[in-house]
């Protein structure tokens, strides 16, 4: 257990049981909404006390009880705590958005075809929980319409056509060109190369191509879009299926070079390998950590690996669909990326920066809207105003859209989101009794604040809405869009005075001071870590696991909190490479 | 597209929905054996789910806000003032106006809790735990207790088992099918709310939220009469069953390599895709009865969904995906699939539990512009329209498309009666109005398994519909294990509960 600043405070994965978030007693309706976190909480180690505020502890937090989500992660406290450090993995399935990246990478198709045809992933917070992956009649619907779909496309457009085939067929039995599409794109598609046998089977559709049918305008290109159909239909396509070798220690097997590669690819880029990865994973070298970080570091330099950390954040965050017109929540897009770029990427700067940068980028129709000084040049860097209350990425109309509401901001919502994702604290679900989304108070008072009062009277309410309301309230100055306002919308009379408290780490008011009350706070550096790993392995991590990810915060302090090191440290490390097979109960 | 009828069906005397002739025990896809047994048409079964409840939270039912004004007033709430026959048509059933004698309003209906204990241990036998949204849908769907506030049915649903009776039978086991396409919510998931259909002991079966892709897994397999699109037809289901083989016969070779848990992932997608080669194989070539419906085109957009890092993509529609398009085609397809005897079951969630999709647009075009979304609605969120005609509008917008399918159905003739006639089709809304699931004590709540309403259409099996039934606290389950029987299952329990309605015959 690494000493936190304040000596108490313990890994706590988040983790919130239902729907219920705790959002009982709260106000117009905001209520049990957000309800993706199902699941029991996983204690990472067996804590030394509560978190601040005297919250945030699950009772007992054993080894052994971590995930109650689909069995899938059952690592048992017993056998995980043997053997290298190696997280527990499964055959991962590709996200809409990997899918979406992939074809765009390989088949030069950018209409984002996976949204088209199949089911929303869940997201809890991020869309490639395997937990939450079941294969379903409805999927494979989809995916076969996918397929169809995609395959055709990419040979009706002739200059993507002449990208995928290589060769320029000799009519349409020629086997020779067909060999050569199979075993290019397969290769690039399945993320190694075809076996012969494999290049034989696909070998067979060239019939279609060659049958003499006079109702049917078939030709060599029949049997490519054939072939490509069957690839995007394969599970070995679909899936992330790691094998590797097994090593001396049970349950652990090391992963081949190959599938080291899409491991890192679809963490850092959120796509397949590349020609210079698959070339590298050919030659084995990415099993040698220095080979694996100076790819790692090549990607990290790509416009997918900032997509890749942009996306990252708008899911940990919470600002991935906000409910705002285009142009703005374009606007906001631009602010928001702009400083993750210049933190992370552009500027290598401590990343906790993020949280209390002192100037923003706006256009100038953002910097209207928020009321604040407008940029030099069209768009740019604008320095907030001292009496602005802002500073970070919490003053982002993104983030202050999160958690929000189709008509109006939630206290209770925001602060559920500060201390979930940020403190990486978990919400205790309110009793059974208490109705998760009952308007607070008398419905009829007319201010909200007031309304939010009676969460402090009733005594059911107060023991879990004390460590919740009062964040949201130091930021309800702040509306669903950013605004600074002074009292309720449309309510002159009732003022809101912006006091708030992160429980625990003290006052504060406004964005701004809540960014330093996190920083300072000395959690939100190790709920960063939480969260990325979380990210990376596809699950929130179990208590088994607990030691990786003091390993990792441990690096991360020590670089200065430089994100893109924590990226490369996690990658070189040897659990990396290394698989552990889940345990069923 | 088109239609052009398999000349070999065709020729086997079938005339379809249009022509409406006797229907023959040759054109059964079973080739009559099943027929041959319980004679008569088949019998269908459908459930329409509304992610919603039945009334404002503590308003009483006559009591309404619309644009900030108050008033009092009967005739919003959805259950009717009278009972039998002569009941005076609410707001929300409005749509079915025209249809009175072919549905009734099931009212009073209650799910059991304890009243003084929120344990787990201490629910009742088909019982709801005591958390309102996740606790109230296990009882609900399949009849057997809740233990958690999770949303999950520990049982098989009343859709599954008909869809299980009618195994092999027809193309498709069942249809399930979903028409709020997204969550919307930025911050979270769905987290089981897009279930209404399980199979034995609790599986989830995965709703198909596009109309598109329903329309193609349903009709792929319809021969054209053609003999140059015959040709075509041919070539294709082969080419498609040839991509499905190369897939398939990786199976073992995979499978033989992966770890223990990666082989149970995988043999279900495995099994998923077999499931979809038999269907390419049974529609074609004795499913030429009926007419091949219109393709319903792209999906409408997702509103709310966005390629990039935040929410570029989103226009004016957040939280909309033109669910009223998307229900109108799923509504389609289930009637379609009804006709064709492509399957006998459907369900279609018009909106999840606890649906947080934004009602602006829908109640905009009924006039009453809302700006909430539907969960929103039922607690008042619209500070300017609050109580029982706001709810009763989004509740008549979601009994508007069960409406259209009843009125297809009855205008489609078969075996001497209409299709409506050979059916039961549901409508079930997520909450009652009675007292609060959580506190046990609040009245007139939207959080209740109290009071609850189903609409129950079709005459299958001795349904006598027409009147508003006031159930007295049966359980919704024993309404739907009635409509179960009339449908033509065995069972005599769904989940815990037994005992039928007999008022529903009567």
């Amino acid at each position: 257990m690494i000493a936190r600043s304040n000596g108490r405070w313990s890994w706590i994965a988040v983790a919130v049981a239902s729907h219920a978030l705790l959002a009982g007693c709260t106000s117009d309706a905001e209520g049990d909404a957000p309800g993706g976190e199902d699941g029991s909480a996983g204690v990472f180690t067996g804590g030394n006390g509560a978190g601040p505020g005297g919250n945030g502890q699950t009772a007992g937090g054993l080894p052994g009880a971590v995930s109650g989500r689909g069995g899938a992660t059952g690592a048992s406290g017993a056998t995980g705590q043997g053997g290298p450090a190696a997280f527990e993995s499964v055959a991962r399935r590709l996200s809409r958005t990997e899918l979406n990246n992939v074809l765009a990478d390989v088949l030069g198709d950018s209409t984002n075809p996976a949204n088209q045809f199949l089911l929303e992933d869940e997201y809890a917070p991020y869309d490639n929980d395997y937990t939450l992956q079941s294969a379903s009649q409805a999927l494979i619907d989809g995916l076969n319409a996918f397929a169809e779909d995609v395959a055709r496309r990419a040979l009706a457009d002739p200059a993507r056509r002449a990208a995928l085939v290589p060769c320029s067929p000799t009519g349409p039995g020629d086997a020779s060109c067909f060999r050569q599409v199979i075993e290019s794109v397969g290769a690039k598609l399945l993320r190694r190369p075809l076996a012969d046998a494999e290049v034989e089977r696909y070998l067979t559709l060239q019939a279609f191509a060659t049958e003499d049918n006079p109702h049917v305008d078939n030709d060599f290109y029949t049997a490519v879009e054939l072939f490509f159909r069957a690839v995007l239909q394969d599970p070995e396509f679909l899936y992330r299926i790691e094998v590797g070798e097994p090593t001396a220690n049970p349950g652990i097997s090391v992963l081949n070079s190959h599938e080291v590669a899409s491991r890192l690819s679809f963490l850092i880029a959120g796509s397949t390998p590349d020609a210079t990865l698959l070339a590298e994973a050919r030659s084995n070298a990415l099993l040698d950590a220095p080979s694996r970080r100076a790819q790692a570091e090549r990607l990290l330099g790509t416009e997918r690996a900032r997509d890749q950390l942009h996306r990252y954040h708008a899911m940990w965050l919470g600002y991935r669909a906000i409910p705002h017109p285009a142009n703005l929540t374009r606007d906001f897009d631009t602010e928001t990326t702009h400083a993750i770029d210049r933190v992370v990427f552009d500027e290598s700067r401590s990343y906790l920066e993020l949280f209390t940068l002192p100037e923003t980028y706006l256009t100038a129709s953002l910097a209207k809207h928020y009321g604040l000084p407008a940029p030099a040049n069209g768009s740019g860097w604008v320095a907030y105003p001292a009496d602005s209350g802002r500073a970070g990425i919490l003053s982002h109309g993104s983030v202050l859209s999160a958690f929000s509401k189709f008509s109006d901001t939630s206290p209770t919502q925001r602060g559920i989101l500060v201390r979930t994702r940020l403190l990486c604290l978990e919400v205790v679900p309110p009793p059974a009794s208490v109705n998760v989304d009952e308007p607070p108070g008398d419905v009829e008072s007319t201010c909200k604040v007031e309304r939010y009062a009676a969460h402090r009277e009733l005594a059911s309410c107060a023991s879990c809405h004390a460590g919740l309301d009062p964040i949201g309230l130091g930021l309800e100055q702040y509306d669903m869009a950013g605004r600074f306002r002074t009292h309720d919308d449309g309510n002159p009379e009732c003022v809101l005075d912006g006091a708030g408290e992160l429980p625990g780490y003290g006052a504060f008011s406004g964005p701004g001071e809540l960014g330093a009350r996190l920083v300072a706070s000395g959690v939100l550096d190790a709920c960063s870590v939480q969260q990325y790993v979380s990210f990376a392995i596809g699950r929130r991590p179990t208590a088994d696991e607990a030691p990786h990810l003091e390993a990792a915060l441990e690096r991360f302090r020590a670089s200065d909190h430089d994100f893109s090191s924590l990226v490369l440290d996690f990658v070189s490390d040897p659990a990396f490479v290394l698989r552990r097979e889940p345990v069923r109960p | 597209m088109t239609l052009k009828l398999n000349r070999r069906t065709l020729l086997r005397g079938l005339g379809g929905a249009a022509v409406g002739l006797p229907l023959l025990d040759c054109m059964s896809s079973d080739g009559g054996v099943a027929r041959a047994q319980d004679a008569g048409p088949p019998k269908r079964y459908a459930i329409l789910f509304a992610g919603q409840g039945i009334g404002g939270d503590g308003w009483e039912r006559d009591r309404n806000m619309i644009a900030g004004e108050r008033f009092q007033e009967s005739g919003h709430f959805i259950v009717p003032a009278e009972t039998g026959e002569n009941y005076t048509l609410t707001t929300p059933l409005q749509p079915l106006r025209e249809l009175r004698a072919d549905f009734s309003v099931v009212s009073g209906l209650n799910i059991p809790f304890s009243r003084t204990s929120t344990e787990a241990a201490d629910v009742p036998a088909g019982g709801a735990f005591r958390d309102f949204h996740g606790g109230g849908a296990g009882p609900l769907l399949c009849g057997t207790r809740s233990q958690s506030a999770s949303f999950t049915c520990r049982s098989i649903t009343s859709d599954q088992v008909l869809a299980r009776m009618h195994t092999g039978k027809t193309a498709v086991p069942s249809l399930v099918l979903r028409a709020q396409p997204s969550w919307y919510l930025s911050g979270s998931s769905y987290a089981g709310r897009n279930y209404i259909s399980y199979g034995e002991g609790g599986t989830r079966i995965e709703s198909q939220p596009s109309p598109q892709i329903a329309y193609r897994a349903l009709f792929t397999g319809f021969a054209p009469d053609d003999e140059a699109e015959r040709a075509r037809f041919d070539f294709n289901q082969r080419a498609r069953r040839s991509v499905l083989d190369l897939v398939t016969g990786k199976r073992q070779g995979l499978l033989g390599r992966v770890g223990a848990a990666d082989r149970v992932r995988l043999e279900r997608h495995f099994d998923e895709i077999r499931e979809l080669e038999l269907r390419l194989g049974a529609v074609d070539p004795m499913t030429g009865s009926c007419s091949l419906p219109g393709d319903p085109g792209a999906d409408p957009a997702v509103g709310g969904d966005n390629a990039g890092s935040g929410s570029d993509s989103i226009g004016t529609n957040t939280g909309y995906s033109d669910e009223q398009a998307r229900g109108r085609a799923m509504t389609d397809l289930v009637y379609m699939a009804f006709v064709c005897d492509l399957t006998r079951v459907a369900t279609l969630q018009l909106t999840t539990f606890q649906s947080h999709m934004n009602v602006f647009q829908l109640t905009s075009e009924l006039g009453t512009p809302i700006r909430a979304d539907l969960h929103e609605v039922g607690h008042n969120g619209d500070q300017n329209n609050r109580g029982q005609l706001p709810v009763s509008l989004c509740l008549q917008w979601h009994i508007a498309h069960y409406a259209y399918l009843l009125q297809r159905l009855k205008s489609t003739p078969e075996a001497g009666a209409t299709l409506l006639d050979n059916s039961v089709i549901v409508f079930m809304p997520e909450a009652g109005h009675g007292t609060q699931l959580n506190d046990a004590t609040s009245r007139f709540q939207t959080h209740s398994v109290e009071d609850m309403v189903l609409l129950v259409a079709g005459r299958a099996g001795g349904l006598r519909p027409g009147r508003h039934i006031a159930a007295a606290g049966a359980h919704p389950a024993q309404c739907l294990l009635t409509c179960m029987q009339a449908a033509g299952s065995s069972a005599t329990q769904l989940g815990e509960v037994s005992g039928t309605l007999g008022a529903l015959l009567a």
